[in-house]
């Protein structure tokens, strides 16, 4: 299968990403030789069965697991020949926002402050910006709440607000709507276009939804560690 | 906010553990501070008495048996540039107080510190009265105690002879229990009561005008004779508290045992909080969280910890030494006399110090919490907490690291001491320790693999090990805490039942007499001086009497050290034998040996401490005399640490002609003959003398009683010890079942009962208690081993046998596996009753 990528200034470019987990019985090929781009503002949804390698993708590229040969370059840091905890952290701080499938919310924080934590972890603080996030997905009369008191929606839009709070270039989203009824799952996609055009993030989902791989610009498809086509 | 995410709020919402291991700390820290207080206070008499009794004198003149009064006459061509002040100072019991007192003589006419034209003095009798009948200077604090005025009288018991003296005057005393205890005297008076006729304590040197301290102590060397000293008043103090040192700093180490565990707790509770956040530091990495930032908010929770632990610590130290400060008196009366310690007053060095080693503790303890937390990696790459045993590399790394610190503690235990300190052997003890705790991974994953074998085994059973083994490193803390808690308490258990052991067989090889006759005993048990010599003609005279042993004790110079020199008629004693001997020989062959050579007996601390042995010569000097004999034997005595040189009583009546006994033994006829001896000499003395008349059993029960009353701060300290071992079980098991509540939701959703998860609790604490007892045993009795025969030798230089204690050792595992299986039922009952729609539903 060609590569999948397309020219300009991207956010994030992968190139012949391969990736291989040791196991005791025989290695396991997560990824085999994949490259792909995305361009600013983009919404790139990756589809495919259980196991064919997209967590692993979405790793890669949030700098969290190395690939074993190849590149991956996100906002211009080459993530597979850096070494630089430091450069990493700052990454994740600036540049990327990650939307978890089980909203992966600071039990002990209230809504307004796991909000806000990607700020307060760079040393910032933006309270308007906060009251505005909270006030787009609909939770400022629930920003003193702590998640243990939320809905699987509540929570989950919480999250999609944290991971947009600090105007991130990539936001990485794990299956969003994978634990949410359909009402919430659309508001949920629906917040994260409104980022996309606000901010101009480009996104990255892994779902399994033919419904939300349909509202993205390009649908990439994997099997066995690699694109099959591309759809549109 | 990362605090609050991963620190504040967690321990608000659930602060008992927090202050569970709080609660640990300040019972270590509260340990060390109150044996510190205590000692402090109990020493009190020595550390404050030179510096107060010495007043400005800025030089003293002192000698092993003491200074003839010759020796004014040669120091006397100083007097224009020196008051010359001749002491002597010694302990009596006063009945009045039912306390020891401490008897100050000095010269009444020329010391500036109490002569009757004195400041001092709130009264200023004729000096007329105060030489020519026996009267006495008290402070006001000791009138008020001993409800006396001046004209009253108060009674001493001095060398066994009741003696009244009359309060002549009053002086302000201040805060100083010195001065609360110390009666004055005129130094005639003094050296009368005391049998010193022609001997003095000392002579102190106060310069007069702007006289240097350098050039007088030049002068007097030149004039004094041979085996005097001359040196500061602190050189005594100083020599005092060496006597001590080796006795507190191991009483300070074995208080720091129980911080040690509570270290342990404080690790342990690090390391459960931090697994059980794991999730939340794996989210905040992910969220771009540094690793600095999490490491610095573990080390601010250990350093919480250490400071709230430290403050409570040093306050309930400061209350608990109060009523440590009698036993720990009752501890350093075996070495050294003592009289009333002080009040036990906030002392801001040991505050400080408390709290530093609070904080230092629980810093410490964080290390490998920290690093863990550290090593956590973001949350797209936690793959949950499987039950994933050691790899072949890890279980190698472990046993390499446990094997490593063991052979390192063993190089360590063959140190010798430094400074005279066991201190090479209590690191190898801590390192052993550590190796223990290293062991403790492996040892749970093993349990873990159990679960796996294909034989019949209770399903509740092979469920509790698969539990223990996904919180592996949570339960090894947990099984460490025990371990280490268990290990210190087996150690000290072998340590004081070897000693007690030795002591026992000791007493029963080395008590002889029919009967002793001694002084009186003072509060800490210990007889207070000796008896007077008519006494011992007395016990000749007495109808049934066949053998009289007066026994004499003064002091000697070895080179620059002082040691114990005594005598006892040779002759008489080969009959009957001393002394157990280090080789286990008959003493009375070594008796009759050196009796016929006139060679001298040395104890065991001397041989250890300055390598005598049998057949060398042995050069000591007493009062200014040298002494010279060949070693005949090395005899054991665990009531002495500075080494003792025991001549037979001619050449010691030589050397010390106006020493009078410090106790006199003798045996009887018959076994028929003990009682009426004893009723005769009870005659005898009445009126006259004070002292007790013991036969053998009471002999040995009295000093047996000393012992024991010694080692109760010991036992104290093995209960807190095992106090804090249970509290960090029960965090851990609160920990591992708050983890697991999901698991055990599921298991009761499809059918175990409320008695099964209680069992299945129950059960993993019973398992953590078993592997860290146990194993905690098998470290503890080698560092028992270790305590007995490398640092009891180090310090006191005293051989003790060692003796396992195999019944309490086996008490301790059941009890310990018995109290953690009962401590898992309150866990257990938390399981059980937690929702399990809110236990499934909180998953993910």
């Amino acid at each position: 299968m060609a590569a999948i990528e397309k020219p300009g200034d991207a956010v994030a470019r992968v190139r012949v990403a391969v990736k291989t987990y040791a196991a005791r019985h025989a290695p396991v090929h997560a990824l085999r030789g994949v490259s792909l781009t995305i361009e600013p503002g983009e919404m790139v949804a990756l589809v495919g069965p259980s196991g064919c390698g997209k967590s692993t993708l979405l790793n890669l590229l949030a700098g969290v697991d190395r690939a074993d040969s190849g590149q991956v370059v996100v906002c211009g840091i080459d993530l597979a020949g850096t070494r630089d905890e430091r450069a990493l952290v700052e990454l994740r701080r600036t540049c990327i926002g990650i939307v978890f499938q089980s909203f992966h919310l600071v039990p002990h924080l209230r809504v307004e402050e796991n909000v806000a934590l990607p700020l307060a972890l760079a040393g910032k603080k933006d309270r308007a910006r906060v009251d505005m996030l909270l006030e787009r997905v609909g939770l400022s009369a629930r920003r003193s709440h702590y998640p243990a008191e939320l809905s699987g929606g509540e929570q989950q839009r919480t999250a999609v607000a944290r991971a947009l709070v600090h105007r991130p270039r990539l936001v990485l989203a794990d299956e969003p709507t994978g634990n949410l009824d359909s009402q919430s799952g659309a508001q949920v996609l629906a917040l994260l276009d409104e980022a996309r055009s606000e901010v101009g993030a480009a996104l990255l989902l892994v779902t399994h939804d033919a419904a939300v791989a349909r509202l993205a610009d390009r649908t990439l498809h994997m099997a066995d560690g690699l694109f099959l086509r591309e759809s549109r | 906010m990362i605090q609050s995410a991963l620190f504040t709020r967690p321990v608000a919402k659930h602060p008992v553990r927090f202050l569970a291991t709080v609660l640990g700390i300040a019972a270590g820290v509260a340990s060390v501070v109150s044996t510190l207080g205590a000692s402090s206070a109990a020493l009190s008499s020595l550390r404050e008495g030179v510096g107060l009794l010495s007043g400005r004198a800025a030089l003293e003149v002192t000698a092993a048996g003491g200074v003839p009064e010759s020796e004014l006459t040669r120091l006397a061509p100083l007097a224009l540039d020196a008051l010359l002040l001749p002491v002597v100072e010694d302990v009596a019991k006063c009945t009045t107080l039912s306390d020891t007192v401490r008897v100050f003589g000095v010269d009444l006419l020329t010391d500036p510190r109490f002569a009757a034209d004195s400041a001092t003095i709130a009264t200023a009798p004729p000096i007329e009265e105060l030489l020519s009948t026996p009267s006495a200077i008290v402070s006001d604090e000791f009138a008020r105690d001993a409800r006396v005025g001046v004209g009253d009288s108060i009674h001493l018991t001095i060398m066994a002879k009741p003696i009244s003296l009359r309060v002549a005057a009053i002086f302000p005393a201040g805060p100083s229990a010195v001065l609360g205890r110390l009666v004055v005297v005129d130094v005639s008076v003094a050296q009368r009561f005391f049998g010193r006729d022609g001997n003095l304590s000392r002579i102190e040197l106060v310069p007069r005008g702007s006289v240097s301290s350098t050039a007088l102590s030049e002068r007097a060397r030149e004039l004094v004779s041979r085996g005097m000293q001359v040196g500061r008043p602190t050189d005594r103090a100083e020599e005092s508290e060496t006597l001590v040192r080796s006795l507190e700093f191991n009483l300070a180490t074995m208080s720091g045992i129980s911080l040690l565990v509570g270290g342990v707790l404080v690790a342990t509770t690090l390391a459960t909080s931090v697994v059980q956040r794991r999730r939340t530091i794996a989210l905040l990495y992910a969220l771009g969280a540094s690793r600095g930032q999490v490491v610095r908010v573990i080390f601010a929770e250990a350093l919480f910890l250490g400071v709230f632990g430290g403050i409570l610590g040093v306050a309930l130290g400061y209350v608990s030494s109060r009523f440590m400060v009698d036993g720990m008196r009752a501890t350093l009366s075996t070495l050294v006399s003592t009289t009333a310690p002080t009040a036990i007053s906030f002392d801001e060095t040991h505050a400080w110090l408390g709290i530093a080693l609070g904080v230092v503790v629980s810093l410490a303890a964080a290390v490998l919490p920290v690093l863990e937390g550290a090593r956590t990696p973001p949350i797209q790459a936690l793959r949950g907490e499987t039950p994933r045993f050691l790899s072949a590399r890890a279980l190698a790394l472990a046993l390499s690291i446990a094997t490593l610190l063991a052979l390192v503690a063993y190089v360590l235990f063959l140190q010798p001491a430094w400074y005279g300190l066991p201190i090479a052997a209590l690191a190898g003890a801590l390192v052993l320790l550590a190796a223990l705790l290293a062991l403790y991974g492996p040892l749970v994953d093993g349990l873990g693999r159990f679960a796996g074998v294909r034989f019949s085994v209770p399903a509740v059973v092979r469920l509790a090990c698969a539990g223990l083994s996904a919180g592996r490193r949570r339960a090894a803390w947990a099984a460490g805490a025990v371990g280490v808690a268990v290990a210190l308490s087996i150690a000290i258990a072998t340590m004081v039942g070897s000693f007690r052991g030795t002591v026992v067989d000791w007493v029963e090889r080395s008590i002889h007499p029919d009967l002793a006759v001694r002084g009186v005993r003072g509060k800490t048990g210990v007889p207070v001086g000796g008896v007077d010599r008519e006494v011992a003609a007395i016990v000749s005279a007495t109808p049934g009497v066949v053998d009289t042993y007066p026994y004499f004790v003064s002091s000697a110079r070895f080179g620059d050290e002082r040691i114990g020199f005594g005598g006892v008629s040779f002759e008489a004693v080969r009959k009957r034998g001393w002394s157990a001997m280090l080789d286990g020989s008959d003493s009375s062959v070594a008796i009759e040996r050196a009796w016929k050579s006139g060679g001298v007996l040395v104890s065991e601390a001397g041989a250890h401490r300055f390598g005598w042995k049998v057949g060398d010569q042995i050069a000591i000097d007493v009062r200014g005399q040298q002494f010279e004999r060949a070693i005949e034997g090395v005899y054991m005595d665990h009531s002495e640490s500075r080494g003792f040189v025991l001549a037979d009583a001619g050449d010691f009546e030589r050397l010390v002609p106006d020493a009078d006994p410090l106790f006199v033994e003798l045996n009887c006829r018959t076994p028929a003959d003990i009682e009426p001896v004893r009723s005769a000499l009870r005659a005898a003395f009445a009126g006259r003398f004070e002292v007790e008349i013991n036969d053998m059993p009471t002999m040995r029960a009295s000093i047996l009683s000393v012992f024991d009353r010694t080692f109760e701060i010991t036992r104290a300290l093995q209960i807190v010890s095992a106090i804090v071992a249970i509290i960090a079980v029960l965090s851990v098991l609160f920990a591992l079942v708050s983890e697991r509540r999901a698991d055990i939701a599921l298991l009761s959703a499809i059918g175990m009962s409320s008695l099964e998860v209680h069992a299945l609790v129950a059960v993993q604490a019973g398992l953590l208690g078993v592997l860290g007892a146990g194993f905690g045993s098998a470290c503890g009795l080698v560092i028992g081993y270790v305590l007995v025969t490398v640092v009891n030798l180090q310090s006191f230089g005293w051989t003790i046998a060692f003796d396992a204690p195999w019944i309490a050792i086996a008490s301790l595992v059941g009890f310990v596996a018995a109290a953690c299986t009962l401590a898992g039922t309150l866990p257990a009952r938390a399981a059980a009753q937690r929702s399990m729609r809110d236990a499934l539903r909180e998953d993910g």
